[in-house]
């Protein structure tokens, strides 16, 4: 059996934690990072890069990539619309059918390009085993998190996205709730909780009732179309109005604004006045440079945190709770760090809000300690979770009769009667929706279900029992029974945002296509990565000897020329997409630089040795 | 009786786990949330005790804990659990927690008359008088009446609703008590009890729309009021 891990699959940023020896820890690259941008890039010639490689190109070829896709997983074109006149990448779809999105050449749905994210976070995770010196490193299965206030379509979007990434998928489970089994770890045994996450592209309030290690999830509400994405658009707007007009709209120029304010936002969060600054460049011709305060800043924002607080009286409503009978507020997401929705959290419960573990990895955490619940059986930790939206089927007149209603500790059963309408007949569609609403023109349509084989009767005579089983992960599977007969009955289900079973089959046999080509796109980043830090330690050597005056030194004759000239050459050959060259060239250099570096270690030694026998003897 | 699917030994319909071999049952047809949950068939309900034993049992079923078991155990810790969370979302509710007792008890559901038109005649006399203050107050918001007034008098109309419902509580409390202690009292008896439970959660239904009509009267009060205000602004 491989690897287990827990997976945060963000709006922005992604991330991936395990259990060790019973303490989740995040798993980070050399240089200390855990964060993976959610980022998708595809190169001319159909490589993928993902995360900080996917978030520069971001900026020289806009078109090509892709961000901020949670927003549209298990959504149709007609709910997109609009942002999606703000992104850099096509997007497009049948209207009532899954939405596609257009890079380079290519299509994708979004979980496919979510795939293509966890998979990057399957071969970090496997590097960091291997490194540990595991032997078995491959990781096969993982639990991904999902905002609470995700409905079934949405959920489904991610499980498929774990299936095409090669991971089987444990559990989908909720971010908040995630966040609270992490907390819970060292914390009070007991009391009621709320989770206050508001992150890159979504938000979610949870209250839970913990005792005895049962985390149980009391009610949940949330908006999985608000977050910091939405701050720094308002950001963006007002840049743009102020510098040019509309027709100044490049990608590349949005993109150039998007960096600033999001500079700035983070700066607001520490300081009270800030720059937001964009140097001049083929982007943004002249540049451009502002002043900005805190105060101002929370002025263009406040109407989105505003939004955040209806949830919470709604989630609190629902769990029968006053705000005061909230014993601990914990803050989960990036965008709690602004000082702003602090003060509207604290204001809201009337406590200081915890957030010591980091708000960008504690759900990651907290799903790396479920993923460890259910593969080892472990027992003194459970999550109770609730569906967060109402289960419902259309009945006469387009009125939803709700079968599961919302905030029903999952997993959660319905069963509903259904007969024929006119002799003989053998098939009975039926409608499923999730939402609040009492039509089903305004509640979420799940899918179309046709139940098939009914044996031929007189009508109203045949007693249907269709059950409606949401599971641990909140997704709805539907069973049929015709109760007279004892008949199975079987359902053809066509998902209404979703990919069908064949659609994600079909992707899986592509991508085991493209494997070898996205293997090969892996090395060729990994030889990339490797010549970039040959260059960096070289030049850092050079400049070292140089301010130390001992370049004459240490170099022989023609020595620096031989290995500009290395440098230079491997610079020329590293945004190609040749491997070996780059290797060539790169072993070239390493070669170039070998006495350097064997003088300049001499050098080293013997001086650390020389400055011990000063002191020492 | 419900039969192991694993080794065939028989059990009771209330057990969870077979008594031979301890794998999880599959959930026969079971319809009584009490025993379900270890309980006795009465209607006042230590909530703490109530949610010990849901927490309990959801250690015991929860399908985390089968996550390597087989496809029939499975199925079964789903099933067990969604019947188990069902049954304790029905019975910490006090007016739920009737209504299951009485549909256990074979009387027919008093949701299935909830929305009939027909009035309880013990409610008549108020039914009809607050149909007429509410149409009262309708026209006179639509002919712009001073809203305060109009909030006023709609507080006046549901003072002698909310104390009846009042009065419904205690009841519904009183003979929720009155079944406990009548556990082996003749049936006959326990029958009058229930009949009489069953006629209160129909009024106290009815009542609840009263309350609710009066509700959305208020709001539509605090609208005239504040379109009222927003008026004055512009001007």
């Amino acid at each position: 059996m491989g690897k287990v891990v827990g997976i945060d699959l963000g709006t922005t940023n992604s991330l991936v934690a395990y259990v060790e020896d019973g303490r989740p820890v995040v798993i980070r690259d050399e240089s200390g990072d855990a964060l993976v941008p959610s980022v998708v890039s595809i190169g001319e010639d159909g490589t993928i890069f993902v995360g900080r490689e996917a978030q520069r190109r971001l900026l020289t070829t806009p078109s090509s990539s892709v961000y901020s896709v949670k927003r549209f997983m298990g959504r149709g074109i007609e709910d997109v619309r609009e942002e999606a006149g703000w992104l850099p990448f096509r997007v497009s779809g049948e209207p009532g059918g899954v939405v596609r999105i257009g890079v380079a050449d290519r299509e994708f749905t979004p979980p496919e390009i979510s795939a293509f994210v966890l998979r990057e976070l399957k071969h970090r995770a496997e590097e960091h085993f291997r490194k540990q010196g595991e032997f078995d490193f491959e990781v096969d299965r993982a639990v991904i998190t999902v905002p609470a206030y995700f409905n079934d379509a949405q959920r489904t979007a991610t499980r498929d996205a774990g299936r095409l990434a090669g991971l089987e998928v444990l559990r989908i489970i909720n971010e908040p709730t995630a966040a609270s089994l992490a907390y819970g770890l060292d914390k009070r045994n007991r009391g009621t909780i709320a989770v206050y996450d508001l992150g890159g592209g979504t938000f979610d309030i949870s209250i839970l009732k913990v005792e005895d290690g049962v985390f149980q999830v009391l009610s949940t509400n949330g908006d999985t179309h608000l977050g910091g994405d939405d701050i720094d658009r308002l950001l963006v707007e007002a840049v743009l109005a102020d510098i040019a007009g509309p027709n100044e709209q490049h990608a590349t120029t949005v993109e150039v604004i998007r960096r600033a304010v999001i500079q700035a936002k983070w700066d607001l969060s520490d300081v009270e006045e800030t720059e937001i600054r964009i140097d001049p460049s083929p982007a943004a011709r002249a540049g451009y440079r502002t002043r900005i305060t805190r105060a101002e800043f929370e002025r263009v924002i406040r109407p989105l945190v505003d939004r955040t607080l209806e949830p919470c009286r709604q989630a609190l409503a629902d769990a029968g709770l006053e705000p005061k009978d909230i014993d601990e507020a914990v803050l989960v997401g990036g965008s709690t760090r602004i000082p702003l929705v602090r003060r509207l959290v604290q204001e809201l419960f009337g406590r200081t809000p915890h957030s010591e573990l980091n708000p960008d990895e504690v759900v990651a955490l907290g799903a790396a300690i479920q993923a460890d619940i259910l593969v080892s059986g472990r027992r003194e930790m459970l999550l109770l979770d609730v569906t967060p939206l109402s289960l419902g089927i259309e009945t006469m007149g387009g009125v939803v009769s709700k079968i599961i209603l919302r905030n029903s500790t999952i997993p959660a059963s319905g069963r509903e009667m259904f007969t024929t309408g006119v002799d003989n007949q053998t098939g009975v569609d039926i409608h499923v929706l999730q939402g609040e609403r009492e039509l089903a023109a305004d509640c979420r349509s799940l899918a179309h279900l046709h139940l098939k084989g009914i044996p031929p009767m007189v009508a109203g005579l045949p007693r249907i029992e269709v059950r409606f089983q949401i599971d641990a992960n909140g997704i709805l599977s539907v069973s049929a029974r015709e109760l007279r007969t004892g008949i199975e009955q079987a359902i053809e289900v066509k998902p209404s945002y979703g990919l069908t079973d064949q659609e994600v089959e079909r992707m899986l046999i592509e991508s085991f296509e493209h494997a070898e080509a996205d293997f090969e796109a892996r090395l060729l980043i990994d030889a990339r990565n490797e010549a970039e830090s040959v260059i960096q330690a070289t030049e850092k050597v050079l400049r070292r000897s140089e301010t130390d005056g001992v370049a004459s030194e240490l170099l022989e004759p023609g020595e620096r020329e031989r290995i500009d000239a290395a440098v230079a050459e491997l610079k020329a050959v590293m945004a190609g997409t040749d491997r070996s060259v780059i290797q060539e060239k790169t072993h070239a250099l390493n070669h170039a630089t070998q006495h350097l570096a064997e003088v300049t270690m001499n050098r080293t030694v013997r001086e650390a040795l020389a400055g011990r026998n000063v002191k020492d003897v | 009786m419900l039969e192991c699917r694993n080794c065939g030994a028989g059990a009771p319909v209330d057990e969870h786990f077979c008594p031979q071999c301890s794998r999880i049952l599959a959930l026969g047809r079971h319809g009584d949330y009490f025993s379900f949950l270890g309980l006795p068939r009465k209607l006042v309900v230590d909530g703490n005790e109530l949610e010990r034993r849901f927490r309990d049992l959801s250690r015991k079923f929860h399908p985390d804990y089968f996550y390597n078991a087989s496809p029939t155990e499975r199925l079964a810790s789903l099933e067990r659990s969604s019947y188990l969370n069902d049954a304790f979302r029905t019975l910490r509710n006090p007016v739920s927690r009737i209504e299951h007792l009485l549909a256990i008890e074979g009387l027919p559901s008093a949701k299935s008359e909830e929305g009939t038109a027909k009035v309880p005649p013990s409610l008549l006399e108020e039914v009809f008088a607050l149909n007429e203050e509410l149409d009262d107050i309708r026209e006179l918001r639509e002919s712009g009446t001073d809203p305060d007034a109009l909030r006023a008098r709609l507080e006046r109309a549901r003072a002698p609703i909310e104390a009846k419902r009042e009065e419904h509580e205690r009841q519904l409390q009183e003979l929720s008590e009155r079944w406990d202690s009548q556990e082996h009292a003749p049936a006959p008896e326990k029958r009058a009890t229930l009949d009489t439970l069953r006629e209160r959660l129909l009024e106290r239904n009815y009542i609840n729309n009263l309350l609710a009509s009066i509700e959305r009267e208020l709001t539509a009060v605090a609208h005239s009021t504040s379109s009222g205000r927003s008026g004055h602004a512009h001007g």
